[in-house]
């Protein structure tokens, strides 16, 4: 076993053979050795005791059979996944996931489907393992671990600081407490080596240049300040209030079971501050204990605590760790409090600000959150090298891993950043963000996998950043922004872009671009902030033109969003921050007598509820609070503007987003919408006729996998074939429909984009959308037969004006042939779900259960959206949202029928009339072509309906290729009584279709002549829709409030698919078994990463003529 | 080293009248508490012992001592500037020798032979250095006390090193600084009430005063003292009551009851009071 060089590279101690590859050991062996290699590898992780050795072999397995084995796999039968082994994946039991995926590859052979689900077991177990040991050094960090033993709350060991409690003898009110904490910048992280699992393997690498900053929002607000703020007060109640200003929203929390349901509202982080400043330490939680009791002990018998976080108007996605930066300021205030910072007031000492940091990262593992451990640097002053730390005798992480959780923080002093640099650098820095807020968790996970698997241009680009921190380092000495500059746009368009290509994007090269252009000599350099770009950005320009520069930009921002806002996910309007370098760090004031108030908003906040109460009924120490905040707000100036947000909040001039009313309803009715089938299906959804479980099939029904003679295998070297399809491509007797009508909920979870015009992948040199793929295909395909390719694109009342802008805008992307777009002419309105169907999609389907914490926010979460969906009314109008949001196509099988209602097939038929087939294909399926392989196999055949058909991966649900009832269909996941059945399915339907044009008007009862007559066109369809079924589904919708925020919900609506006309009789239609390349969809952009890197996306580029 | 004078502080502003509360000692005479401290002192081989009191306290605690009245002397603590000053007021007192510091507020009772004093005594003479008392505690007792991080001295089952003195540590101290190799999780070296003090406690606590007059705990002088020589904890055998608690007084005189002469009638009549009040209960319901 030792013998094995994928083995040896894990464990040497050799650092050159340590960072060898996994693609230069794979180098020319066949299927039979890297078979041997991964039973090697897996025998030696099972054994190996060392954290970080086996987390390697796992990745290495992982990469294995997600990259390197299935090429290999050749025609190999494709094989089935075992659903018991899948069930384990499911429910985290990898051990036995993975020995059931073995076990089946051992006696059925290896397939691609077994590898598919051997990559996801081993990807998943790399990381648990990995995010149980950053788990675990959290829990041992010292001042952390009695947090996790104290179970009752007579043993609190905290204790409120006796002044907290002190009631001002004029005021009659007791202080607050007000922590105010700087936000942080980095100047470039070497490859995102703030990861936890890099600092903890990789220590030498990790390094980082953090720069607290204040920030001011350009145009609105007159200074800098410190972004984040967290008060504290001791009250008369023995409750914990809590109010996010920032959030709007308030709760008096009276169970301690409610302080850790971190999803029922939007206090999430503040209760995770709570939790990890021991206050309700973690220990305690499911131990039945009264909270009332614990803030006896804590605070003093009748008395609780009120905590209130204010974010002043960053909005989400600057890259600026804003929600760390609040969660740590909120921990500091209340170990402040509780006597665990020394001081009430002033800065903190090293040792507290690391363990705030400690104490930070336990809060957001608790929330089901985490970032890098830079994130809590504004805790820290100034400018900072932080760097990663190899692990010694008497630290938790000795012997298991090589580094340390928490890094070390050196203050760079005015030797190694003079004060000139730091001027110079907020003269010439500006800070910009560009509207979007992308999660940036896969990144992250995809930087630690590159990082174990030591891809070569990773990797070398790994050490270029590393190399480029230094230089920064230099420049910073030597107090050059302009090398800065330099040195930081090197760094984004090299290593940080090599290393992973999805930290840019279109918008981002746009505006870089053009701000290259407008300023001229007066650009210096970009810098990425953060995980990636999109949101906060930094530009370099000369001092002198800064004012001029922020302009610019803020314009550049402002009009390439409006050109890319329905193909990228943007949150917000751009904005453009002035900032200032905080050399302080977290700062504290206790605020007593005539002062001791919560900021203005917490009582814009508070007061309307407050109001309606009888002031008797407040504590004294409330009553005497208003009575100072009347006073304050009567005789203080810098309490004048509160007095304006009072008066706003209690006679509110503005109800607030909703597309209830003529908007939404004109909408409806320009639209072709069907009030009477919608209250129909609405009725049916609250009587339980319709909805997620009788979507499926009989429970009698009969499924069966197909079997291998059902499927047809196209010839791919067939010399005839291929010249009979060129031929028929020669005479334009094939054209191309693009399926464009849906958003693509899941490409940006519910954002609203049109995901047919997302520039999603940077392939031929440049950021490229789906639909300008296909046309790349077909433009290439035109090329090859020396003849125009007609294509259709199929749009909806979503989708059709972004495309037709879009290809306005673009010259059809320079594609030379006929190009159709085809309106759609349904539209449906989206209902708020049942109770039942989220109960059923929650509770009944298989989901994937996630790690320990993230599972309890998730399960929080949906108790709040099941509360949600009964508040608002099951199976009621979902009018709460922009009416885009809140309209839906109602499936794809309308866009094959309104090709014939709305005449573009009469018309490509009038302008071709030698067209013959249609290929049809989602707009994700990129690997869709007209292959002449295919369209000879077809003619010689005589086939004229065909669907093509992949081999089921793991990640291919929804069904597929069956014998339902004895006949041979396909069949929608949805449909399927049992979710084991779908494990028995060895094709997935890839949903690109072959019709031969007469074949398919003839399903509709049509021909070409009648095609003309709408009506006839009309009835043909409405008789043909009610013999397909209707889906209830569930989607998810994003609505956007408050500066970038985003809740995301679930909606329920209706669809046909057009798989489903496959079950009717008068279906008469070939399967095609097609590879995986050809017929796989990119549903997620998780997939991308890997789609990239497999191979695939050379296959599609290989198809397209790009000019 | 010899230490033949002891410092007793009882100028708490709240518990005046604490020292004077009567308990029926362990030899089966009731005494104040103040008594018992000084006959503590006294066992231990101590001579003369200073009581730092409120200022008109002098009158009615020289009544509580009785025919101890002559080897003590009072000494007033004009403003009540904290737990460190009331120790300082000593200092003329003390003259520079080691002393045996005890708190008023909290009751040492011996589980062997020798008293918990002279137990400490005799550490502090045979090993001459400050010694302070411990017990290891749990940390939910952390808010009551001082605490030592401390490394065990060797071939000794009861004698550490100490490091670091924290007064009244939250826990997120005590792990980060009061860590004690050998001691079971989450219990750390608290205070038992009672010290050996050499003449260098009493020039930090001087420096600590006059650079903050008020609120400078022992403490605070304990923790510089490693910086400037030997200083041990000595875990003590006995048990420490605190009687200024909520039930102080109750406990300690069961504890004092069940260490002495009187235990077996005192453990019969306890028994009795559970088992009637169970059966009363039982019939109740």
């Amino acid at each position: 076993m030792s013998n094995s060089p994928f083995i040896e590279t894990i464990v040497s101690s050799r650092q050159d053979v340590r960072n060898r590859s996994l693609a230069s050991l794979c180098q020319g062996l066949n299927l039979a050795q890297l078979s041997e290699a991964c039973a090697a590898l897996d025998a030696f992780r099972r054994s190996a005791t060392n954290l970080f050795e086996r987390v390697r072999a796992i990745t290495f397995l992982y990469a294995l059979h997600r990259f390197h084995l299935p090429p290999l796999l050749g025609n190999a039968p494709a094989g089935r996944i075992p659903y018991a082994a899948y069930q384990h994946l499911l429910e985290r039991r990898f051990e036995e996931a993975i020995d059931g995926f073995l076990t089946q590859a051992s006696s059925a052979g290896l397939s691609e489907g077994i590898s598919s689900a051997l990559a996801q077991a081993y990807y998943q177990l790399a990381f648990q393992t990995l995010a149980d040991q950053v788990r675990h050094s959290v829990r041992s960090f010292a001042g952390n671990r009695w947090m996790f033993r104290m179970g009752h709350a007579l043993d609190h060991p905290l204790r409120i600081a006796p002044p907290l409690l002190q009631r001002d003898p004029e005021t009659g009110v007791r202080p607050v407490l007000v922590e105010s904490t700087p936000v942080r910048m980095d100047l470039t992280h070497s490859g995102w080596s703030d990861i936890f699992f890099l600092g903890m393997d990789y220590p030498e690498g990790a390094r980082v240049i953090n720069v607290s900053i204040d920030l001011a929002v350009r145009g609105r607000d007159p200074l800098p300040q410190p972004p984040v703020s967290a008060f504290v007060r001791v009250i008369d109640e023995p409750i914990l209030r809590l109010a996010s200003i920032d959030l709007g929203a308030q709760a008096e929390i009276d169970t301690i079971g409610e302080v850790f349901d971190y999803a029922r509202d939007y206090l999430g982080l503040l209760k995770a501050a709570v939790i990890a400043s021991g206050i309700v330490p973690p220990g305690i939680e499911g131990g039945g204990q009264a909270l009332a009791d614990l803030l006896a002990q804590v605070v003093g018998p009748g008395c609780g605590l009120e905590l209130v976080s204010h974010v002043r108007g960053i909005p989400k996605g600057s890259r600026l760790a804003v929600s760390t930066t609040l969660l740590s300021a909120l921990i500091a205030a209340l170990m402040r409090a509780t006597g665990q910072i020394r001081a009430l007031a002033g800065t903190l000492q090293e040792h507290e600000r690391r363990q705030v940091a400690a104490r930070a990262i336990l809060g957001e593992w608790l929330a089901g959150s985490g970032g890098g451990w830079q994130d809590s640097g504004g805790v820290w002053p100034g400018i900072k090298l932080i760097h990663g730390v190899i692990s010694g005798e008497g630290d938790p992480e000795y012997g298991i891993s090589r580094g340390r959780l928490l890094p070390a923080h050196v203050a760079l002093g005015p030797e190694q950043v003079p004060p000139r640099m730091r001027q110079a650098l907020q003269d010439s820095l500006i800070l910009v963000h560009g509207g979007m807020a992308q999660n940036v968790g896969p990144i992250l996970e995809m930087v630690t996998e590159r990082y174990l698997l030591r891809s070569p241009a990773e990797w070398q680009a790994r050490q270029e950043a590393g190399a480029i921190l230094d230089e920064v380092l230099r420049v910073l000495r030597q107090g050059s922004v302009r090398q800065l500059g330099q040195a930081t746009t090197r760094n984004f368009f090299g290593p940080i872009t090599t290393m992973i290509p999805w930290a840019t994007n279109l918008f981002v090269e746009s505006i870089v671009a053009e701000a290259q252009q407008v300023l001229g000599e007066d650009y210096w350099g970009f810098m990425m902030l953060g995980g990636m770009s999109g949101g906060g950005m930094g530009f370099m320009v000369a001092p002198e033109a800064r004012s001029r520069a922020q302009h610019s930009l803020h314009e550049i921002m402002l009009r390439n969003k409006a050109a890319l806002e329905h193909a990228l996910p943007f949150a917000m309007e751009p904005v453009v921050y002035d900032f200032a370098i905080n050399e302080q760090g977290s700062m504290a004031q206790l605020l007593r007598g005539e002062n001791a108030l919560m900021p203005g908003p917490y009582y814009a906040l508070a007061l309307p509820q407050l109001l309606r109460l009888n002031r008797h009924t407040l504590s004294a120490g409330r009553r005497a609070e208003l009575d100072l905040l009347a006073r304050a707000v009567r005789t203080r100036p810098d309490m004048a503007p509160t007095a304006g947000l009072l008066i706003d909040a209690l006679l509110p001039a503005n109800g607030g987003i909703t597309a209830g009313g003529s908007e939404l309803d004109q909408l409806l009715a320009e639209h072709g919408f069907d009030r009477q089938e919608h209250e129909q299906i609405r009725r049916d959804m609250r009587s339980g006729l319709i909805g997620l479980s009788q979507n499926r099939l009989p429970l009698a029904s009969e499924i069966r996998d197909a079997s291998p003679e059902d499927v047809l295998r196209v010839p791919e070297q067939d010399g005839s074939l291929y010249a009979r399809g060129l031929e028929a491509l020669a005479q334009g007797s094939v054209a191309v429909v693009t399926l464009a009508g849906g958003v693509g909920s899941r490409w940006t979870q519910g954002a609203g984009v049109v995901k047919a015009i997302n520039p999603f992948a940077r392939l031929g040199g440049a950021q490229r959308t789906f639909i300008e793929v296909h046309l790349a295909k077909s433009a290439r395909t035109a090329q090859l037969a020396g003849a125009a390719v007609p294509h259709a694109i199929t749009t909806s009342y979503l989708t059709h004006k972004p495309i037709a802008d879009v290809l306005a805008a673009g010259h059809n992307y320079g594609y030379a042939g006929p190009l159709y777009l085809s309106p759609g002419r349904s539209i449906g309105l989206r209902m708020v779900p049942t109770a039942r169907d989220l109960k059923f999609a929650w509770e009944e389907l298989s989901q994937q259960l996630l790690d320990e914490q993230a599972q309890k926010v998730r399960e929080s979460l949906n108790a709040a959206l099941m509360a949600w969906a009964v508040g608002m009314g099951e199976a009621s109008d979902y009018v709460d949202n922009l009416p885009a949001q809140c309209i839906a196509p109602i499936g794809h099988w309308y866009e094959v029928p309104n090709l014939l209602r709305n005449g573009v097939l009469a018309q490509m038929l009038d302008a071709h009339p030698q067209l013959q087939y249609l290929m049809l294909h989602n707009i994700d399926t990129l690997g869709a072509s007209l292959d002449p392989h295919i369209v000879g196999y077809l003619l010689d055949r005589d086939i004229r309906l065909a669907v093509e058909v992949v081999p089921r991966r793991i990640h291919d649900r929804g069904g597929g290729l069956a014998r339902v009832d004895g006949r041979l269909r396909l069949v929608e996941g949805l449909a399927i009584p049992h979710e084991e059945q779908e494990f028995d399915l060895t094709y997935y339907n890839s949903n690109t279709f072959w019709l031969q044009i007469d074949a398919l008007l003839g399903l509709f009862g049509l021909d070409r002549g009648t095609l003309r007559d709408p009506a006839a066109v009309d009835a043909a369809i409405r008789s043909m829709a009610r013999r397909v079924p209707t889906y209830v589904t569930l989607k998810e919708v994003k609505k956007r409030w408050g500066h970038g925020q985003e809740d995301v919900y679930p909606v329920a609506q209706y669809e046909k698919l057009w798989g489903d006309m496959t079950a009717l009789p008068e279906w008469q239609g070939a399967y095609l078994a097609v590879p995986s390349r050809r017929g796989q969809q990119l549903k997620e952009r998780e997939q991308l990463d890997s789609w990239y890197r497999d191979g695939s996306a050379g296959y599609v580029e290989a198809l397209c003529g790009w000019d | 080293m010899r230490v033949t004078k002891a410092v007793i502080t009882a100028a708490g502003r709240q518990q005046r009248s604490l020292p004077l509360q009567t308990l029926i000692d362990s030899d089966g005479h009731s005494k104040p508490i103040l008594t018992i401290l000084v006959e503590e002192v006294l066992r231990a081989g101590i001579e003369q012992v200073a009581v730092v009191v409120c200022p008109g306290d002098e009158v009615p605690y020289g009544h509580a001592v009785g025919s101890y009245a002559s080897r003590i002397t009072f000494v007033p603590q004009d403003e009540p500037q904290g737990y460190g000053h009331a120790i300082f007021c000593a200092n003329p007192f003390t003259q520079g020798e080691p002393f045996l510091h005890l708190v008023s507020d909290h009751l040492p009772i011996a589980r062997g032979q020798l008293g918990c004093a002279e137990d400490l005594v005799q550490t502090a003479q045979r090993n001459d250095c400050a010694v302070s008392a411990v017990q290891a505690s749990r940390e939910s007792l952390l808010p009551y006390f001082g605490a030592v991080g401390a490394k065990r001295v060797a071939n000794s089952a009861r004698l550490y090193l100490v490091e670091r003195v924290l007064e009244k540590p939250t826990p997120t101290d005590a792990e980060q600084w009061l860590g004690v190799p050998g001691l079971r999780a989450g219990h750390y070296l608290c205070f038992f009430g009672m010290h050996v003090l050499t003449p260098a406690v009493m020039t930090i606590l001087g420096r600590l005063l006059a650079a903050t007059p008020a609120g400078v705990t022992l403490s605070d002088a304990l923790n510089e003292l490693p910086q400037h020589e030997r200083y041990l904890a000595l875990e003590s055998n006995g048990r420490r009551v605190d009687v200024g608690s909520r039930y102080g007084i109750l406990s300690a005189q069961v504890a004092l009851a069940l260490s002495g002469r009187d235990r077996e009638w005192v453990l019969r009549e306890l028994l009795e009071l559970l088992a009637t009040d169970e059966l009363d209960r039982g019939h109740d319901e």
